[in-house]
């Protein structure tokens, strides 16, 4: 049955055993990992500076600082960056999501010929940022023009909007509306990014991966010189987020021209990545919803009824409590069906719990996926800064695949029914919609 | 001791018995070709021991290319419905494919473009033989029922549907539509709206029955494999297939040249203005196509990139995308550019055409020729890192030319020069073959309506 089990590669070592590691006195840490199977390098790393740590008015500020920061160095202008980099086929970018209020993610890669270019401009920038003001004037124009041009999609708009009535203004959760947005952009000035780097970047709370065709020891070295003497900033803290209580109503974003109109159903959760439910709660939101092919949403709103494209639930947990999100595309006339369909599978879901069925193979599915995933240097890269950037350490991914098998049926249907209250939805429809009848949209309307 | 007869075993390693339903073709860059003697399926192997993972993929040389007015989109639905099941795999026996793959922690999916469809799926390397009875038993035995047509016909108008509300795949069809008259790449691959709605399944099945054979199709295997151990279990589950009764049919319609530069206009609703410039091309297996793989580099991969330096640092464009479409047939070189509100859509056309112009006069320089080949040949590279790019890659080589075009890429990248780069430009990108689409945003305003408060 499977002929290829033979050819298979030796098993490897454990991570925890491969990975070589170095914490430098300033904070920083650092892991490598070898793998020299293709001349190439992936980098994946964090660093505590995120939205959650800037004024509540300007949250903003975080990304954009991040997103400043390959705009010029005290030796380089941005276009000189670039050069060096495009000239390799390198990359290296510098990014902070609204979804993760705490991180900044740092990502790069390059051909193992190109190791040090790589780690030389990634320090370079990250210690000596000069955020030159022309550079941001431009990029202020860029981003009202990007803000604008999201104001026409009803995926970001349906979005926005669910996300800017379920957190308050001060949860760094909140989305604030374009014109909101366009505002605060228009009011940055480069002293904010330059203040805002000086208070939040510094080695403290800095960990880098790097995986691929490299010797561990010379880029420890390397990175220790380049990185040992940067100053500490401050110490990893992640202030408790209050969770908000569910403020449940339905709305519209009434946008015309628009074929298909997004449908979003959000509820404030208080779960955490960290949370030690949180591997229990994600296998049933998988059987509830994380594929549009497979999942109870899936087979009923798609597959059966085929009132979607894509239909997905999704856990927003990070350091910080995160919400969870039900979002599926629709033809506007069969919204009020399809609604009335997610609706009363989310129910019929939190009333029976997973079958046996589902959770055995949803507990397959997580362990294979993981095996797949780390099939390349920059998932590999990416599996470990997850796992370094949640405190879990490395040997979690050597554990993961135990941790997951643990599981059961009832820990599973524990966690999501402690998290999740049909009744508890902000539902935002975003497209060329007429308001529902009174009540209509409640019941099981059928398109004809 | 010579070594001559190690290198004569070598090559005649492909001759041992467990080979014998295979003919061995040729080796090239790490690919080893075989062929079904039986059916004519070509079967691609790739190591690629990075992980113990394997992806399994099948292209079938179909596409909408292969489509007429009343049933575009039918390689599409079809495709869709090639997840419905077959008599092995299917819901109602709890053996749905996707469920199947799913539990496995498999990455899988299936596309359609204008000269193929493939199915893939990458897989923990012990369970290639899941992939396997998958694969084999969609090849023929597909249900194609119209219970199931029915509601995926809908799942397949909204995403049609979502595509009509992304202003680049509006431009990009209406591009297609206007620079291509006669040919079929005139229509888009998910269809026309009418045809998704009103194709019979009787329709699809003859299409399925005249393209989906071993005939006209092409299997890999990329990743962490034995290859005897392969090969027989590829013949077991192939083999026993027929070749097609029929000839695959051939696509003989041919574009004439354009004789003057074509426009549209869409207008809709929004903030944001599009502007998109189309030049009547080559077949990707021309001659040409690399020095106009190198121009889309050098006009627009990256900060770096004259398109980006003129259009974006300038604040005229909010970004900008260059398409050297490669397809099997004549295709096109695009420059895709959403236009920053405030500024007209004639400016960055106008930017667009001196860009292009500033080339045909004066040729591009040496380090940007440079650059440009270091990123595509480095993007091979890349792709090795996991075994579904790889897959990805070779399967549109394959649609569009075939295995050896894709392992002779970075070389023929790599022979381009400044002089090259000038004369694609003179001989292709003029104006009576130029096709100019502008979005442009008419006013209107969305609005916030309470629906429901909860009690």
């Amino acid at each position: 049955m499977t002929p290829t089990t033979a050819a298979a590669p030796a098993r490897r070592a454990p991570f925890a055993e491969r990975v070589r590691q170095r914490a430098f006195a300033n904070g920083a840490r650092v892991y490598v990992l070898e793998n020299r199977m293709n001349p190439t390098l992936a980098i994946s790393g964090s660093l505590q500076a995120g939205r959650l740590y800037a004024p509540e008015d300007r949250r903003l500020i975080a990304s954009i600082t991040a997103g400043e920061l390959m705009k010029g160095t005290a030796r380089r202008t941005k276009l000189e960056l670039a050069e060096a980099l495009e000239s390799r086929a390198a990359s290296l970018s510098f990014s902070s999501d609204a979804s993760d209020p705490v991180g900044v993610d740092i990502a790069g890669a390059a051909l193992s010929r190109d190791t040090d270019l790589l780690l030389e401009i990634l320090t370079e920038v990250l210690v000596s940022p000069s955020f030159p003001d022309e550079e941001l004037q431009k990029e202020k124009k860029r981003l009202v023009g990007s803000i604008r041009q999201q104001q026409d999609q009803t995926s970001a708009r349906a979005f926005e909007e669910a996300m800017r009535r379920v957190y308050p203004a001060e949860h760094p959760l909140h989305r604030l509306t374009g014109e909101q947005r366009i505002a605060r952009v228009e009011a940055l000035r480069r002293e904010d990014l330059e203040g805002y780097y000086g208070a939040r970047w510094g080695a403290g709370s800095l960990a880098l991966v790097i995986v691929g065709d490299v010797e561990a020891e010379r880029i420890l070295d390397l990175l220790e010189k380049a990185l040992g003497s940067w100053r500490p900033g401050p110490a990893p803290a992640i202030p408790a987020v209050a969770v908000p209580p569910p403020s449940p109503c339905r709305e519209i974003v009434a946008m015309p021209d628009k074929a298909s109109a997004d449908v979003v159903l959000a509820q404030p959760s208080d779960l955490k990545r960290t949370d030690d439910d949180f591997l229990a709660c994600s296998l049933a939101n998988s059987a509830l919803g994380q594929s549009s092919l497979t999942s109870r949403l899936g087979v009923r709103v798609r597959d059966t009824e085929g009132l979607t494209y894509g239909i997905h639930s999704s856990l927003g947990a990070t350091h910080v409590p995160g919400p969870v999100v039900v979002s599926l595309t629709v033809k506007p006339d069969s919204r009020d069906a399809a609604l009335a369909s997610t609706l009363d599978e989310v129910r019929n879901f939190l009333k029976t719990g997973l079958t046996e069925k589902e959770i055995t193979e949803e507990k397959s599915s997580r362990i294979g996926r993981f095996k797949v995933d780390l099939g390349s240097n920059s998932g590999m890269a990416s599996a470990l800064d997850a796992a370094i950037y949640y405190g879990f350490g490395i040997a979690y991914l050597d554990e993961f695949p135990a941790k997951v098998a643990a599981v059961t049926k009832e820990q599973a249907d524990t966690a999501f029914a402690r998290r999740v209250r049909p009744e508890d939805f902000t539902i935002v429809s975003a497209g060329t919609l007429e308001p529902a009848t009174q009540g209509a949209a409640g019941t099981a309307a059928i398109e004809t | 001791m010579s070594r001559e007869p190690e290198a004569i075993t070598a090559i005649l390693k492909p001759q041992s018995k467990i080979q014998d339903p295979f003919e061995f073709v040729e080796e090239r860059a790490g690919i080893r070709e075989f062929r079904v003697r039986s059916n004519g399926l070509r079967v691609l192997l790739i190591q690629n021991r990075v992980a113990p993972v394997l992806t399994f993929a099948i292209v079938y040389h179909v596409g909408s290319r292969n489509e007429a007015v009343g049933h575009t989109g039918a390689t599409h639905l079809l495709e869709h419905l090639m997840f419905k099941g077959t008599p092995e795999f299917q819901r109602a026996k709890g053996t749905a494919v996707a469920s199947v793959l799913e539990a496995l922690g498999a990455r899988f999916n299936a596309t359609t473009w204008f000269d193929r469809t493939n199915y893939y799926e990458t897989i923990p390397s012990d369970q290639f033989e899941v992939a396997l009875r998958i694969e084999s038993s969609r090849m023929r035995r597909a249900l194609l029922r119209d219970e199931d047509r029915v509601p995926e016909m809908t799942v397949v108008r909204n995403e049609f549907e979502r595509g009509e509300n992304s202003p680049f795949q509006v431009l990009y069809k209406h591009t297609f539509a206007t620079a291509f008259r006669e040919h079929p790449y005139h229509h888009p691959t998910i269809g026309w709206r009418s045809d998704i709605e009103e194709v019979t399944t009787e329709r699809l099945r003859e299409f399925y029955d005249t393209f989906y054979h071993p005939n006209n199709a092409t299997a890999m295997v990329i990743g962490d494999f034995e290859e005897d151990a392969a090969l027989e279990r590829i013949a077991a589950h192939f083999a026993p297939i027929p070749a097609s009764p029929q000839p695959i049919p051939r696509v003989y319609t041919v574009e004439p040249p354009q004789e003057g530069e074509r426009r549209f206009v869409v207008r809709r609703v929004g903030q944001v203005g599009w502007c998109a410039l189309s030049w009547r091309t080559v077949e990707a297996v021309h001659a040409d196509t690399p020095a106009l793989a190198v121009l889309g580099n050098i006009l627009g991969g990256g900060i770096t990139s004259r398109l980006h330096q003129s259009l974006v640092e300038k604040n005229l464009a909010l970004s900008v995308s260059v398409v050297p479409w490669q397809l099997r047939d004549p295709a096109l070189f695009s420059v895709f550019a959403p236009v920053r509100p405030g500024v007209e859509l004639s400016e960055v056309e106008s930017v667009i055409r001196q860009e292009i112009a500033r080339i045909a006069a004066d040729a591009v320089t040496e380090a940007e020729c440079a650059k440009a080949q270091t990123q595509i040949e480095a993007e091979v590279i890349f792709d090795r890192d996991s075994t579904d790019q790889i897959a990805a890659s070779l399967s549109e080589a394959i649609a569009v030319a075939d295995w050896k075009w894709y392992a002779e890429y970075p070389a023929a990248i790599g022979r381009v020069t400044p002089e090259d780069v000038r004369r694609v430009v003179l001989t292709y990108l003029h104006d009576d073959a130029l096709t100019v689409g502008l979005y442009v945003p008419k006013p209107g305003q969305s609005e916030i309506v309470e629906e429901e408060k909860a009690p």
